[in-house]
């Protein structure tokens, strides 16, 4: 009975893994829009040091405000746009790239596959987090510069799938039919391939953006992310981390914020690889 | 069958879960066991390389600052808790002319290694000291030396009316150089304890000097810690892993003051201030120097960022010091009069984003600071929020590689820097390491004549109240150019467990591992 799924019971879950992918993405762009406008939901100035420091949480201060007396409701409001936003600008930018390097790859062979899966193995070849350090280091700090570095390290993964999704595809008969057809490699690729491959890409990327807010608050945290007074909620715990004893709430807000917004984007991965992967549409 | 898996599963988690409590309840009877018994260990957020202290070795940098903390050296003379001078490893001095100075020995003092303190090694160890180390050269100004039995005869290149607070100095420690210094750094003094190994920014093993001249030390065996991060070093004291602390970082005091702990607390005269680069085009503009002057909130940053652990300062010297607190006039914190400085300057917002420009250029200030003395970075993140009100835009780079960066005069405007004024309790210190033309710690290349004519009087005038009238002047002259900016002196604070007694601070900051250290019993 465990491992058997009934007509029925498929039936039954694609209505629901609909709803419940349209429901997590009505939240996420209600969230982007909450986040896009966010300075108005700002009781303060994120950056104001007007209030006395590390105060507990009260009415006036719901989160408490930080070492230099910054409210910091604000600033996790503002931390939360910071990560988020840049997240998804990083996983567009990896996964455009990405899967741009390996549908040219894929598609054309020859010295340039070669050449752009060897760079790609090397980059698979170090752990991510760990070259991601190496390359920001080298940069120097910023978010921009923590978002490249990252970028430099995510990209394989993209190219990966896109140019295996890509050679699976033209040994299919539509493939060989378009090109018979007299369609030349741009439109068999804009037409052809990268509308086949979106799927495993898209879910790929979704899954991904929770694990890129991971990475970018951790790189801010050991100080090679976002700069001061950016308020960026890896940053916001790495400065916090000493008074965890003694005032905790500095910790706890940006934290509890990380939280909610990496398990938020995960859950969306979850739902649209559910909802597109059809190989995925039997299990548990 | 089940039943038999969950029962295994349940014994593998308690006996895991007893393995940690076991390895857990150990490390405590280990601590607990040192403590009651006569090994102290002392954690240190300075004793490092990136503080210049990489060894014990006086000679060496600021080494010297390890060798006399951590009772391995002594010096000729020493600071009462008035920052006056006493002798120590002298017994008596006398100045026969402006140049000449014959101090007597003390009797009966030999070196760890066991050679008599006499003249003559005296002689050798200062003869080493300036023959290596630029600053004690630069500061003692020793012509000649000579050595006949307990006594040793300094004579000057010029009148060093300082020359007895140079000689309290660490970089003074006496040291037997027929022992010399060993690869590691390690050398033998007269102190309560002999230093047996050594591994730099690690740690430093310390025995009990059994033939010490002055009582016996309390500790049999003493090890000092290297722990750059507060917060380690916090978790440190509390898990038991160390019996007392330096360093750390002032949020965490509320969790030693209970009865489990002593806290011991002394002005001190560690400044923050800032160093103007006088070689960055922006820097050079005096209205901008005044406008940093002015848009630094000094009294938050010391009330309300520090928590009362520091007070806002005037100029180089603490208000307990002679010519410290009112003794100068620095400007005070003016938003409003800072921003009219600068518009009269011609640095206006002419493209509204809130940062001012003239001629086309932003005006950026480049703030290098360190991150080490943890409140440097606090008070760059104040100091960007107030001088941001007022239309800069300032660029925080707090990195341990601030040493190096300092050097480059390109690449910095503002340098943020923690450093002791008065180590010596005399005024000229300061000047002479960072105001005047050479000195070693004139990052932004500042120079003015009067303050160079100033500071050459000072250094030949022994009268106490004309050099304070000096002293008070040449404050004032860097004061109103706005070469330096002081914003704050921090109350030094160690931490001790209840059950160890004689740990205390000292204004100069020197003296903190001492015969007087032992268990409370």
């Amino acid at each position: 009975m465990t491992g058997s799924v009934t007509v029925r019971r498929q039936k039954v879950r694609r209505p629901r893994r609909r709803y419940k992918l349209a429901c997590l993405l009505m939240l996420a762009a209600a969230l982007l829009l909450a986040l896009l406008f966010i300075e108005r939901l700002c009781p303060y100035d994120p950056n104001a040091q007007v209030f006395a420091a590390l105060e507990p949480p009260s009415a006036a201060h719901p989160a408490g405000t930080d070492r230099l007396g910054r409210d910091l409701l604000s600033r996790i409001l503002i931390g939360l746009r910071t990560s988020v936003l840049s997240s998804l600008a990083l996983v567009v930018v990896t996964a455009a790239a990405g899967s741009a390097a390996g549908v040219l790859s894929g598609y054309f062979g020859g010295l340039a596959d070669s050449l752009l899966m060897r760079i790609a193995d090397v980059c698979l070849a170090f752990p991510g987090l760990v070259l991601g350090l190496a390359v920001a280091a080298l940069l120097g700090g910023g978010l921009h510069n923590a978002m490249l570095a990252l970028a430099v390290v995510s990209w394989p993964k993209y190219a990966r799938v896109a140019r295996s999704q890509t050679l699976a595809l033209l040994r299919t008969d539509h493939m060989a039919a378009a090109r018979l057809a007299g369609g030349s490699a741009p439109q068999l690729i804009l037409r052809h391939i990268l509308p086949n491959c979106a799927g495993p890409l898209l879910v790929t990327a979704m899954l991904d953006i929770g694990a890129m807010m991971m990475e970018l608050a951790g790189l801010s945290f050991l100080g090679l992310g976002a700069m001061p007074p950016t308020a960026e909620l890896g940053s916001m715990m790495s400065g916090g981390r000493s008074l965890l004893q003694l005032y905790p709430w500095v910790v706890i807000g940006p934290g509890i914020a990380i939280f909610a917004a990496v398990a938020f984007f995960n859950l969306l991965g979850d739902a649209a690889r559910d909802w597109l992967d059809p190989q995925n549409s039997g299990g548990k | 069958m089940r039943q038999i898996k969950i029962c295994i599963r349940m014994l593998a988690a308690a006996c895991l879960a007893l393995c940690l409590l076991a390895g857990c309840g150990a490390r405590m009877k280990a601590g607990a066991e040192e403590s009651a018994g006569d090994v102290f260990v002392f954690g240190d957020t300075t004793f490092n390389a990136e503080n210049e202290e990489p060894d014990i070795d006086p000679h060496n940098a600021y080494s010297g600052w390890a060798c006399i903390r951590y009772g391995v050296g002594e010096t000729l003379f020493r600071y009462t808790d008035t920052m006056e001078i006493e002798p120590w490893l002298a017994a008596d001095w006398e100045q026969a002319d402006a140049l000449t100075w014959r101090i007597t020995l003390r009797d009966n003092i030999t070196f760890s290694t066991g050679r008599p303190l006499d003249g003559q090694a005296v002689k050798d160890c200062l003869t080493h000291l300036i023959r290596t180390h630029d600053r004690a050269r630069n500061d003692l100004q020793i012509d000649a030396i000579t050595a006949e039995g307990q006594t040793v005869t300094i004579v000057t290149q010029e009148p060093r009316p300082a020359l007895l607070h140079y000689l309290s100095d660490p970089y003074s420690c006496i040291i037997d150089m027929q022992e010399g210094v060993s690869e590691e750094g390690i050398v033998s003094g007269t102190g309560p304890y002999i230093a047996q190994t050594l591994v730099t920014n690690e740690r430093l093993e310390l025995v009990r000097n059994e033939a010490y001249w002055d009582g016996t030390p309390g500790f049999d065996r003493v090890t000092v810690l290297s722990i750059t991060d507060g917060d380690t070093l916090t978790m440190a004291l509390q898990s038991g892993e160390i019996d007392a602390a330096y360093g750390l970082p002032y949020t965490s005091y509320p969790l030693f003051q209970n009865d489990e702990y002593v806290l011991a607390s002394a002005a001190t005269s560690r400044t923050f201030f800032l160093h103007m680069n006088f070689q960055s085009p922006v820097m050079q503009d005096p209205a901008v120097r005044q406008a940093v002057a002015m848009g630094i909130d000094k009294e938050r940053f010391a009330g309300e960022l520090l928590d009362g652990n520091g007070e806002a300062a005037s100029g180089p010297f603490p208000a307990g010091f002679a010519l410290g607190g009112d003794a100068v006039s620095a400007k005070a914190y003016n938003p409003d009069g800072a921003a009219r400085v600068l518009e009269a300057a011609g640095w206006v917002d002419r493209d509204g984003d809130g940062i001012r420009e003239k001629d086309g250029r932003r005006l950026t200030v480049r703030w290098l600071t360190y991150p080490s003395r943890q409140e440097l970075p606090l008070l760059a993140e104040a100091a960007q929020y107030t001088l941001g009100e007022i239309g800069f835009e300032v660029i925080v780079n707090a990195t341990a590689d601030h040493n190096s960066i300092r050097t480059d005069s390109s690449a910095w405007d503002v340098y943020a820097s923690a450093m002791v004024t008065a180590p010596t309790g005399d005024p000229a210190y300061f000047f002479a390491t960072h105001c005047l033309d050479g000195a070693v710690a004139n990052n932004g290349h500042y120079h003015s004549d009067a303050l160079e004519a100033l500071a050459a009087e000072l250094s030949v005038t022994f009268d106490t109240a004309r050099r304070a009238q000096l002293a008070a002047r040449m404050q004032q002259i860097i004061l109103d150019d706005d070469a330096f900016v002081f914003c704050a002196h921090l109350r030094m604070t160690m931490v001790c467990r209840s059950d160890v007694t004689g740990l205390t601070a000292h204004p100069c900051d020197f003296y903190e591992i001492t015969a007087a250290l032992r268990p409370a019993k």
